[in-house]
């Protein structure tokens, strides 16, 4: 009997897992860059919930400061046409952005993981019909879809939100196929199978949870277009109401000509937000990627 | 091949179909926006929208409305578009040049700097070169185009006093320099996402196929540095890049869409824009149906160019 209990004693010279702590710390000095994305978005994310609150001025408060006044010290970015605080209306815009670019990835990710998941675990006629539907969508102009969501629908949140969604869709459905596959051919899936458990258990207790990680790395990756696509359909005028403290619209039709009259700060102010976002958000992506699943890499 | 080619056309049709009808449906949902709504004023009368309805053919049921527009089609009528009452196909031809120049000049530049980049970062793996050119990457693909065309709308007017002309599109028949003056720096700007994700590819596919032996054999046997990496290796890598610049193409409506709002280019970029704000129904139907054909015309052409550039890719 002692034998026993002393072969289950635990090996003392065994060195012990470090922590969760050292563990994150060593993962963030191998990804330097993907640190500096983390941080980049999780600034995105405070200013797009706290923006309004933090910005000095309301954003659309005209006459907060005088007229296409230069960056200041009480104006760092300057202001606008209409007297407006830039740096205000930069830290606001974040918001529209934030939830429009949040919302279309979560939503067409969520639905095209879905598709792609249930694409590589039946196969068969409903694979073939997924893949097929997924490659034609990926071949179609994304723009051509949006004008004509827009067409139908008119403009607003709603609408970009969706358009943004569906054209995302099946941008992973690929990728989680292929995980999908591996995974419903593994062991335990054929050891659960074997002591009797149902097709659908397995689909949802064992198989989505293993490739689950996989859909938190697509939405990354596609987060920057998301915000791309937001910004430039804001710009080209059918994004959210004018009005709103957005960087597309603050960048587009007058601000535009007041710019060309030297006034610089006011459009490129606005662009610096939208590109260090998505620099933040690819470098993110980039960095969960690698982490997760280095065989994404192209 | 040209069985394959002629398989593939006889596709065409049923996409086509496809496309329109869900097009032509999701346009005139119960709940979708009304275009004669859309165009009312306050002075506008019940008896002025009943009317204008009839006009465009809005009151008749939808699938009786459907088949009108099937018939005009199959006879290469494309209606009318409801704002100006112009014939669609006239509206579109007319604008077509602008746009076409704008994708042509972008999908050149991309392909000019994205490949050469790509295959000198390749050669040149882990030098202070490639990796200066892997930062670029990154940042172009950041960076979205339509802030880099507001720069060199503002950046020079400051720096040089140089204004670049603002719309006005010269045909490149009539007057070149002013076509090109008016075209090149705006597309070259518009390439700069494009060639970052183009350099990237044909780094990674120039890198996968110079590790291949008969590239160790080519050098081996003293051929010159050029016809290593250019005629043995590019060669075998080109089949990444080319699907690239198709989907790449198509991608670049987009990118057209811009330009042409950035500079007041009137093309059809401008055309269907302002057609989907204002519920221009026949534009929106004409744009999609246009837009499948140019899609799978496209896939074909990049089908069948795999067989022109790889002898061992064959169809049957």
């Amino acid at each position: 009997m002692s034998s026993v209990s002393e072969a289950l004693r635990p090996l003392e010279y065994v060195p012990r897992r470090p922590s969760r702590v050292v563990r994150l710390g060593r993962l963030a000095r191998q990804h330097p860059t993907g640190v500096f994305g983390l941080l980049v978005i999780v600034g995105f994310v405070v200013l797009g919930v706290f923006g309004p609150a933090l910005a000095p001025y309301d954003p659309r408060e005209l006459r907060a400061g005088p007229v296409l006044q230069g960056p200041s010290l009480a104006h760092p970015f300057g202001t606008n046409a209409l007297g407006q605080d830039i740096f205000s209306r930069v830290i606001a815009g974040a918001r529209i952005s934030l939830i429009i670019s949040f919302s279309a990835v979560f939503i067409g990710g969520s639905i095209g993981s879905f598709l792609g998941i249930v694409s590589g675990y039946f196969g068969r006629w409903l694979d073939y019909l997924i893949q097929r539907s997924g490659e034609a969508w990926a071949a179609f102009p994304s723009i051509v879809f949006y004008f004509m969501l827009i067409t139908a629908f008119g403009q607003g949140v709603k609408t970009i939100i969706l358009a943004i969604a569906i054209g995302a869709l099946f941008g992973g459905s690929r990728v989680l196929r292929s995980a999908t596959m591996v995974e419903a051919r593994s062991g335990y899936v054929e050891a659960a199978r074997a002591i009797g458990a149902s097709e659908v258990r397995i689909f949802f207790r064992h198989v989505i949870p293993n490739v689950l990680p996989l859909t938190v790395v697509l939405m990354s990756t596609t987060l920057g277009s998301a915000i791309l696509a937001e910004s430039a359909l804001a710009f080209l005028g059918i994004g959210v109401e004018p009005g709103t403290p957005s960087w597309g619209i603050d960048m587009s039709g007058e601000n535009i000509t007041v710019a060309r009259l030297g006034y610089w700060h006011v459009v490129v102010f606005p662009g610096i937000a939208i590109s260090l976002v998505v620099l933040g958000a690819n470098l993110l992506g980039d960095a969960l990627r690698d982490i997760w699943d280095p065989r994404l890499r192209h | 091949m040209r069985q394959y080619a002629m398989r593939r056309l006889a596709y065409l049709p049923l996409i086509a179909g496809l496309v329109s009808v869900i097009t032509f449906f999701t346009l005139r949902l119960p709940w979708a926006g009304d275009p004669v709504t859309y165009m009312s004023t306050q002075n506008t009368t019940v008896e002025d929208q009943e009317r204008l309805r009839r006009e465009l053919g809005l009151d008749k049921p939808v699938l009786v409305q459907f088949g009108i527009w099937l018939g005009d089609v199959v006879q290469g009528d494309f209606g009318e578009t409801f704002r100006g009452r112009q014939p669609v196909l006239d509206e579109v031809l007319r604008r077509f040049p602008a746009t076409f120049e704008i994708m042509f000049l972008s999908l050149g530049f991309t392909t000019l700097f994205g490949v050469t980049f790509g295959v000198i970062a390749a050669v040149r793996q882990n030098t202070f070169f490639d990796y200066g050119l892997r930062v670029f990457a990154v940042f172009g693909q950041s960076v979205p185009d339509f802030f880099l065309l507001i720069l060199l709308i503002v950046l020079p007017s400051i720096w040089w006093n140089y204004t670049h002309p603002i719309g006005g599109h010269v045909s490149i028949f009539e007057d070149p320099v002013r076509n090109l003056r008016l075209y090149v720096p705006p597309t070259l700007l518009l390439a700069v996402g494009g060639s970052a994700l183009m350099m990237r590819v044909t780094r990674s596919a120039m890198l996968e196929v110079l590790r291949q032996d008969y590239i160790r054999t080519a050098r081996a046997k003293g051929l010159s540095a050029y016809a290593v990496v250019v005629r043995h290796g590019l060669r075998n890598a080109l089949i990444p890049i080319i699907t690239l610049a198709g989907n790449y193409l198509v991608a670049l409506f987009f990118g057209a869409v811009i330009l042409e709002q950035v500079f007041s280019i009137n093309g059809l970029g401008q055309f269907f824009l302002i057609s989907a704000a204002q519920r221009d129904f026949p534009v929106m139907q004409f744009l999609v149906l246009y837009s499948a054909l140019v899609v799978v015309g496209l896939n074909l052409i990049v089908d069948l160019t795999y067989a022109l550039i790889d002898p061992r890719i064959k169809y049957t």
